[in-house]
């Protein structure tokens, strides 16, 4: 599946809108960062895609992510650099097994309307994005052309009679821990209400990213959570990242498009910074969870946020 | 909890939560309220948007901004909570939300209400009784959730107080009235759903043509008034 995505709509939660946006918030940025786009331009997400795209003009695209490789012709175009591909180039899409989620920006962004605030697609309600729905075969899409200084840099000096793109590049990875199975995470508010036994059990074994995985949430295959305390939640904001108990004993990891509210109690939060580790998982992954304070997770996001506005000027200098 | 005393945790590293209780009550929606018109007329530096739910405000930032700002505190998350610690003391100076009155036309039963028989057979009541139980309470919007639009409304009439289906329907479409527990509410899109479906209004609950989409918010006060098809298909196309 494919769909059109940005970093978000947030200004319709108390409406009960979605924030949605990008799964990998981490890659769809790095695609825009190395074509000076703002992070917040249009990118399409690919969800194990085998697509195919013709281009109609002369591009400048990038992409970043996991789970998919791009070729055009023999060539096969490396991740993470500004990409510049000649008119009538077909590039293909091929599935590779290390991840699942793949993002694809054009220089000045996709063109799509802003809905509520956002470009990204929220399919249960059918808006957002191109017609609130999925890519499908023969959609036309073109670049916004919202061009920054520095990507019309990026442009002069890679446009010619080819496939051109420079020896540098941007890696996802050299952003995330070594250990991508190990997802960090920090108390909710309802942690105390599961038993200690419970507790010891969920931050030792591993879970495994159940078949019944989407945009909203995924299901956690593995050791139930018991409950001590037996109360009737009210419901209350939930996001991205957090962990439900569900009535069972079962885990539900909320996604990109999850609800805004939630009345299940909620163990524990995932720490930002790994989110994009959770966002490339596949059903099937199987993945060990470990505890780090609040303001542990706070420092990581902080200290993120810090690296890629210095990624931003690093790209920029490149094309002085 | 004692009265105006609240706590706030943190849900993530971009958004904490204000709890003034745990329970589902008036006083405390004024409450949300009341410091959601606060922070939206005094804005911290980093501040995004709030979610407000039935006894929480949900608070978003953005971390970046937050850290960099002048406010007291080790982290974000303290200075956060300071700050909508000082501005919760001058809640009782706040002007009060708007609250809006609000009639929703329902078409109750037939092809728009396939489960009001069960629901009168549940209480050994007439079709004709809950429906009058149904529209004739006034209902009060305690928060917006579920699915974009979706109000959460309290005051219905106890006796009409019915389980949920066993089996939930693969699709209910957009504007079923739906009872389930002592719940009431309106579907805003078409979505699977497991209540029982009594009626079904023409006016649109969420709307992107709107300013605001959503048609209801919290604190509202909501009437249902029955009308016949014809009204309901005059509406529709009107």
């Amino acid at each position: 599946m494919s769909t059109i995505q940005d970093m978000g709509r947030y200004q319709y939660l108390s409406q009960a809108v979605p924030i949605s946006g990008a799964m990998d918030r981490l890659s769809a940025r790095i695609a825009n960062k190395a074509l000076s786009n703002g992070d917040n331009a249009a990118v399409i997400e690919f969800t194990y895609a085998d697509a195919e795209f013709i281009a109609e003009t002369d591009l400048l695209i990038s992409y970043a992510g996991d789970g998919v490789i791009l070729t055009s012709g023999e060539h096969q175009l490396p991740a993470g650099r500004p990409l510049f591909i000649l008119s009538g180039a077909i590039i293909k899409l091929t599935n590779t097994p290390s991840g699942s989620r793949t993002y694809l920006a054009v220089a000045g962004g996709w063109d799509v309307p802003e809905i509520l605030g956002s470009k990204s697609t929220y399919l249960a309600a059918g808006f957002g994005g191109l017609d609130g729905r999925a890519l499908k075969r023969a959609d036309i899409l073109k670049s916004e052309q919202r061009l920054t200084e520095s990507t019309k840099k990026i442009l002069k000096s890679l446009r010619g009679d080819k496939v051109n793109y420079p020896g540098w590049s941007i890696a996802v990875q050299s952003f995330l821990p070594v250990d991508r199975k190990t997802i960090r995470v920090v108390r909710g508010n309802e942690f105390d209400w599961f038993d200690a036994r419970s507790i010891s059990v969920f931050l030792s074994t591993s879970y495994i990213v159940g078949r019944q995985s989407n945009r909203m949430g995924y299901h956690l295959e593995g050791a139930m959570i018991a409950r001590t305390k037996k109360n009737e939640l009210l419901s209350s904001a939930v996001m991205p990242g957090t962990i439900q108990v569900t009535g069972s004993g079962s885990m539900v990891l909320l996604m990109a498009d999850c609800q805004t509210t939630g009345g299940y109690p909620r163990i524990v939060q995932v720490a930002a910074v790994d989110m994009p580790l959770c966002a490339q998982l596949k059903p099937g992954d199987s993945i060990f969870f470990k505890e780090i304070s609040q303001r542990e997770a706070e420092m990581l996001y902080i200290e993120r946020e810090q690296e890629l506005q210095q990624l931003t000027i690093a790209v920029q200098s490149k094309f002085l | 909890m004692p009265e105006g005393i609240f706590k706030i945790y943190y849900l993530s590293e971009v958004a904490v939560t204000v709890e003034f209780g745990q329970r589902i009550a008036p006083n405390l929606l004024n409450a949300v309220n009341s410091l959601n018109v606060l922070l939206y007329g005094q804005p911290f530096p980093g501040f995004n948007t709030t979610v407000p739910a039935y006894s929480t405000l949900t608070v978003f930032y953005d971390p970046v901004l937050v850290i960099k700002s002048g406010l007291p505190g080790a982290d974000c998350f303290e200075k956060v909570s300071g700050y909508l610690n000082n501005l919760n003391l001058q809640k009782k100076t706040a002007k009060p939300a708007t609250e809006d009155i609000v009639t929703i036309p329902v078409c109750y039963g037939g092809d728009f209400g396939p489960d009001l028989a069960e629901v009168a057979g549940l209480h050994q009541i007439s079709i004709k009784e809950v429906i009058k139980l149904h529209s004739a309470v006034v209902y009060k919007v305690y928060m917006i959730g579920f699915v974009p639009g979706f109000a959460y409304l309290g005051g219905m009439d106890e006796r009409l107080s019915t389980p949920r289906k066993v089996t939930p329907r693969k699709s209910v479409p957009a504007g079923a009235v739906g009872v389930a527990g002592l719940q009431t509410g309106v579907y805003p899109l078409e979505t699977p759903g497991g209540w029982q479906i009594i009626g079904q209004t023409p006016v649109k609950l969420f709307d992107l043509n709107r300013k605001e989409p959503s048609l209801l918010k919290p604190g509202d006060t909501v009437i249902f008034k029955a009308i016949d098809i014809k009204e309901f298909n005059k509406l529709a196309t009107g």
